[in-house]
């Protein structure tokens, strides 16, 4: 009996483990293999400090988990910039050099490890028998169960799945990427801490063997297994793994050297074959078994687009902006367009350039570029390919550093400041090539991008329930009435890889508005959307305008530019060369010879 | 401790040399399968193993001499690798679109556990000696090697030649090349890339089982024999950066070799193992932090990137 | 030649080609112009087989090619030059040339093509150990458009060559063009933003916007209008 019991705190302490580095693979997407190495940390911790100092069990592992806190921010720092190859590679290194030091170390035992560690004693509870062990365990693993899934299951964690699924669209919307990643890394490293002393303290050692490689892959195994961002999948996934071996010994009645190394085949074929068909694990994200258990199967709905469906939009808001159809092309000067540019002279600056430009290496992308934005306005950059318009927009959000010159958002500078915090101060883009969070609903792609959220915190996360559900409720109206703006409303519940691409593009302007930014730049909003869909789109430009918001478009299409701009600025080799409105740009013989070449 | 004497320091240089041989080697099979096809192929150790125990069982079992039972068994191995990528890799890429590097870890994974445990099964857990030739000791300079470092050596140094002939002068190499270098314009200019990294995984496979054999006369065979080679072909390969020429990646491996020998003199040995993973990771955090250096070194942009 | 009929195409969710018709005779160029993002060079991805083909049908050579591969295809004479990234940057100018030739075993007709491209760009000649990523931009067009050629192609897809060139070279290239549909009966899809310079050598014209053909014309239609601002 007592062996089955073993096999049981073993699975919670598997699990625990296993569920640590959940949080950092499944929901922020960061791939580590050195888990073991953090819970090496823990264990020696504990273990050296009880055995030498007879130090109480709970202080050594609190001791340990700081330690691993520590140690895994620090590698959180280079692997912000890494991708998954050289994470693979960064973390291995990382894992062999944490063993190679405890080995090296002659007060951690050496070769041999910390060995006859002292009964764990917690507050006055000594635990002995491997019986005594189920009920620590299980707190143990329930308590970070339920770390990891508050900071998952949360505003938080929707942020994490956004740096999971595209780093940089998160970065634009506002959110400290970078912050967020170390401090997951931290969090995650010091529960493995947590799960590795416990490990220790219930095999009364700790040794490199035992948090070898070797057992970093199992972990990560279980959680590839179980189902990456599902927390009830890791648990079963450590049930699965841990308990192949006696069963195949003690059930199937296979000996015992022969069932270990059939119980390591079988998994490790389990994985080639789990790749190939179900490659989001056993239980996948979103999949919940009591909601199953209940009959509703899986928390994906689809709907079905009807042929030929538009979106309709927020009409109350279209009339209101009193929108009327306009003429297309512009060949000549309309009455309309010369009262839009004089509106657009009469309007307050909100964002002004001075001088700014870039090169890489010997080509020049930018060069002194002076550009104004204006209250309650749309302006357009265009010009031909290669001109460096999306650069601009990669210029003033940041995401580029420029070599010089000034960026002027109300008065204050933004030069040196991080795309989050350009964003934060209401300067948000949009992207040609779209970037949703494809595995998030179009509800939680739009839910991210709203500002100020109280459970994007993790000491709000911590102390503060009401309020972050108080907040949430908040944010999800907030977000449901911009996806009504765009007439999406219906597609709140579908994930976004699930959409047309046109749909992609109103979730994305939705996203965009949710910012509540002062000032959008949005890249080629209606580029490569069917053309039944491309008035709505301008039809909702057009309504943000007339909130009062500041909007700056790049736009290849000339029609879509007449129609929108109220100034129009001219780029070609990096250079802004022209500006006005778009009929006179037109005009220019000069300029059409930049735009089609020479005859 | 610091006492260094100099039959030492050229003890250590010769085992350095021939140890970076087989590290060498080893890297420019990794770098092979990662620079042109992008699988990380975490099984690679298994198939490094399984090149040894199929020539041990040709000698033994079967009773061939030993050069054919190690030809043999290294060109099975090989086959085998092209094997994983047709059968294993590519649906399963195919499958996966933009999460395929992960999900090809993950089966690399699982195949490297599954196989290291079906060698067990078969050839049961212990270590083995594995003879084939007598070994002979040389000297040289009073530093001792042996026949199979030179056999180790001197293949590394003409499969490395033949590398490089071959992608030099060879139309397949050309389009091993021309897929490193530009996958997308290859498929418009009609190169098969499939049957390309077929080829990339038969050659890559084939430097670890010649790696393997010379490394199991050496010393003894086990079916865990495969798992330090592998990192130290990982580290490497990316140390060398994984689209370089094959003279590149050698020559860094036996860099690595010797710095792992030399600090043997201030560090213990178990320690010396570290000193090529603090190098790496030093090297990797000096890479994220400078990203355009990076960004040419490697065939595709490898940071999140605009 | 090539006959493309309702064709629809893009990427997964994302179709960006609508019921285009194109038609390229033996011997001919065709013009096609639009802006950025107007679904130019999907069609031509399409057409070579490396997009799928959501609808409609392309035949070559009076065989459905709807389907095949853009391996077949490029056996069966098409070739194509992207826009971006046309040369294999870090191999030398002959490695390029010779990737041309990549499936076709007949060293004869190989040394042939290869003297017919040293005919045209005779730099190559002097820079044929050089790495083509070193090379100034003019010099990389001729780079691709040589291992273009080196597949002994039937139809040539050219999207965007004069992108990123000056004038002059821009000339040079077209003028190498034209020569080719003339003495080789070759038949070229000519993408274009830079209007002017490509209406001395086309033949006939289209103009595509989101996705769709809006308007063919002759040469001379297009040369007598005031502005092309329309037409983007």
């Amino acid at each position: 009996m007592d062996l089955w019991i073993n096999y049981l705190d073993q699975i919670l302490i598997y699990a625990t483990l296993a569920l640590s580095l959940n949080l950092l693979l499944g929901y922020a997407g960061q791939v580590s293999v050195a888990h073991a190495s953090f819970a090496a940390v823990g264990g020696y911790a504990m273990g050296y400090l009880t055995q030498q100092y007879h130090w109480n069990f709970l202080v050594g592992t609190l001791i340990g988990m700081v330690l691993a806190f520590v140690i895994g921010s620090l590698v959180a720092l280079p692997a912000l910039k890494l991708t998954v190859e050289y994470l693979i590679l960064l973390t291995l290194g990382v894992s062999y050099v944490i063993l190679a030091l405890l080995v090296a170390t002659p007060s951690m035992g050496g070769t041999y490890g910390l060995i006859n560690l002292p009964n764990a004693d917690i507050l006055g509870w000594h635990l002995r028998n491997p019986i005594d062990w189920v009920i620590p365990s299980l707190v143990g693993m329930l308590f970070v169960y339920a770390i990891c899934r508050r900071i998952g299951e949360s505003p938080l964690g929707r942020v994490l799945k956004g740096i999971r699924e595209d780093p940089i669209s998160t970065q634009s919307l506002g959110k400290n990427v970078f912050g967020y990643k170390v401090a997951v890394f931290g969090i995650s490293s010091s529960l493995a801490a947590f799960a590795g002393s416990m490990l220790s303290a219930w095999l009364k050692l700790a040794t490199p063997g035992l948090f070898g490689f070797a057992f970093s892959l199992t972990i990560f195994a279980i959680v590839i297994f179980g189902g990456m961002g599902n927390l009830n999948g890791t648990i079963f996934g450590a049930v699965v793994v841990v308990l192949l071996e006696p069963v195949l010994r003690r059930v199937i009645k296979m000996e015992a050297s022969r069932s270990a190394v059939v119980q390591l085949i079988i998994y490790g074929l389990a994985l080639v074959v789990l790749m190939r068909v179900r490659p989001q694990g056993a239980l996948p994200e979103g999949f919940s078994p009591w909601r199953w258990l209940r009959g509703q199967r899986g928390p994906v709905k689809r709907v079905e687009m009807a042929e030929g469906w538009v979106p309709q939009g927020n009409i109350a808001v279209r009339e209101h902006a009193g929108i009327d159809s306009m003429p297309s092309g512009g060949e000549t000067i309309n009455e309309a367009e010369r009262r839009r540019e004089r509106s657009w002279h009469d309007a307050p600056v909100v964002l002004q350039t001075n001088g700014i430009g870039k090169r890489f290496g010997g080509i020049v992308a930018a060069r002194d570029l002076d550009i104004q934005l204006r209250k309650g306005t749309i302006t357009a950059l265009v010009g031909p390919n290669g001109a460096g318009k999306t650069t601009v927009f990669n210029l003033l959000t940041g995401f580029i550093p420029p070599d010089g010159g000034s960026i002027k958002l109300n008065g204050e500078e933004l030069i040196g400041l991080n795309p989050n915090t350009v964003a934060r101060k209401g300067l948000v883009r949009s992207f040609q090539d779209v970037r949703l969070f494809s595995r998030l609903t179009c509800l939680q792609n739009v839910m991210l991008a709203v500002q100020h959220q109280a459970g994007e915190n993790f000491t709000t996360l911590t102390f503060s329930h009401k309020k972050v559900k108080s907040v949430e409720g908040q944010t999800r109206a907030k977000a449901m009435d911009w996806l009504g703006f765009v007439g999406m409303a219906e597609f709140a519940d579908v994930p976004a890889g699930g959409l047309s691409y046109g749909q992609t593009k109103l979730i994305s302007l939705a996203r965009v508005l949710a910012t509540e930014a002062d000032v959008l730049l949005l890249d080629e909003p209606a580029s490569g959307i069917d053309t039944k869909w491309v008035d709505t789109m301008l039809d909702l430009i057009e309504a943000v305008r007339e909130q009062g918001r500041t909007v700056c478009v790049v736009e290849h299409n000339l029609h879509v530019v007449g129609r929108l701009a109220d100034h129009t600025y001219f780029m070609e080799l990096g250079e802004i060369t022209a500006q006005g409105t778009i009929a006179e740009l037109t005009n220019t013989p000069r300029l059409a010879e930049a735009y089609f070449g020479t005859d | 401790m610091f006492a260094v004497t100099w039959l030492t320091v050229r003890q250590l240089t010769v085992d350095g040399i021939f140890r970076g041989c087989s590290f060498g080697l080893l890297g420019v099979g990794f770098a092979m399968i990662l620079g042109v096809t992008g699988r990380f192929h975490f099984a690679y150790g298994f198939t490094y193993t399984l090149a040894v125990y199929l020539a041990f069982t040709f000698t033994f079992r079967v009773d061939w001499p030993f050069w054919p039972s190690a030809i043999v068994a290294v060109l099975l191995t090989a086959c085998l690798g092209a094997g994983i990528e047709r059968v294993v890799y590519r649906p399963l890429a195919n499958n996966a679109g933009a999460t395929a590097l992960l999900a090809v870890f993950v089966a690399a994974l699982g195949l490297g556990i599954a196989g290291e445990n079906i060698i067990r099964l078969f050839w049961g857990s212990e270590s083995q000696a594995y003879f084939g030739p007598t070994q002979k000791v040389y000297t040289l300079w009073d530093a001792v090697y042996t026949n199979f470092d030179v056999w180790q050596g001197l293949s590394g140094v003409v499969i490395v030649i033949v590398l490089t002939l071959m992608l030099r002068f060879t139309s397949l190499g050309r389009r091993i090349k021309a897929t490193r270098s530009n996958p997308d314009l290859a498929r418009t200019i009609g190169i098969n890339a499939d049957n390309t990294y077929v080829i990339c995984f038969f050659i890559g496979t084939l430097c670890a089982g010649v790696s393997a054999v010379w490394y199991g006369l050496n010393l003894t065979v086990s079916p865990d024999m495969g798992a330090a080679p592998v990192i130290y072909s990982f580290v490497v390969a990316f140390l060398a950066g994984t689209a370089s020429s094959p003279v590149r990646v050698f020559l860094i491996g036996i860099v690595v070799a010797l710095i792992e020998q030399y600090s043997s003199i201030w560090l213990s040995v178990r320690w010396t193992q570290s000193a090529v993973f603090v190098v790496l990771v030093l090297y990797l955090t000096y890479l994220a932090f400078n990203a355009s250096t990076f960004r040419t070194k490697f065939r595709r942009p490898k940071l999140a990137g605009i | 030649m090539l006959q493309i009929t309702k064709l629809q195409a893009g990427y997964g969710r994302k179709q960006v080609v609508f019921d285009v018709d194109l038609t390229v005779g033996h011997g001919e160029i065709l013009g096609v112009f639009g802006h950025n993002g107007s679904g130019k060079s999907t069609t031509i991805r399409t057409i070579l087989g490396i997009t799928p083909v959501l609808g409609g049908t392309i035949e070559f050579n009076g065989k459905n090619v709807t389907k095949s591969s853009s391996r077949a295809n490029v056996k069966a004479g098409m070739a194509m030059i992207p826009s971006e990234r046309f040369v294999f940057a870090d191999l030398t100018v002959i490695d390029n040339l010779l990737l041309g030739a990549a499936n076709d075993p007949n060293t004869d007709r190989r040394a042939q093509r290869l003297e017919l491209v040293r005919g045209l760009f005779p730099i190559l000649v002097e820079r044929s150990g050089q790495l083509a990523g070193t090379m100034s931009g003019g010099q990389q067009r001729m780079v691709s458009l040589g291992m273009a050629l080196m597949a002994n192609p039937t139809l040539l897809m050219l999207d965007e060559p004069s992108l990123g060139l000056a004038p002059a070279v821009v000339q040079q290239i077209f003028a190498t063009v034209r020569k080719l549909a003339d003495d080789e009966g070759l038949s070229v899809l000519l993408l274009e933003q830079n209007v002017g310079q490509a209406l001395r050598i086309v033949d006939r014209v289209s103009v595509m916007r989101s996705g769709r053909v809006i308007l063919e014309e002759t040469v001379e239609q297009m040369r007598a209008r005031d502005s092309y601002w329309e037409l983007f």
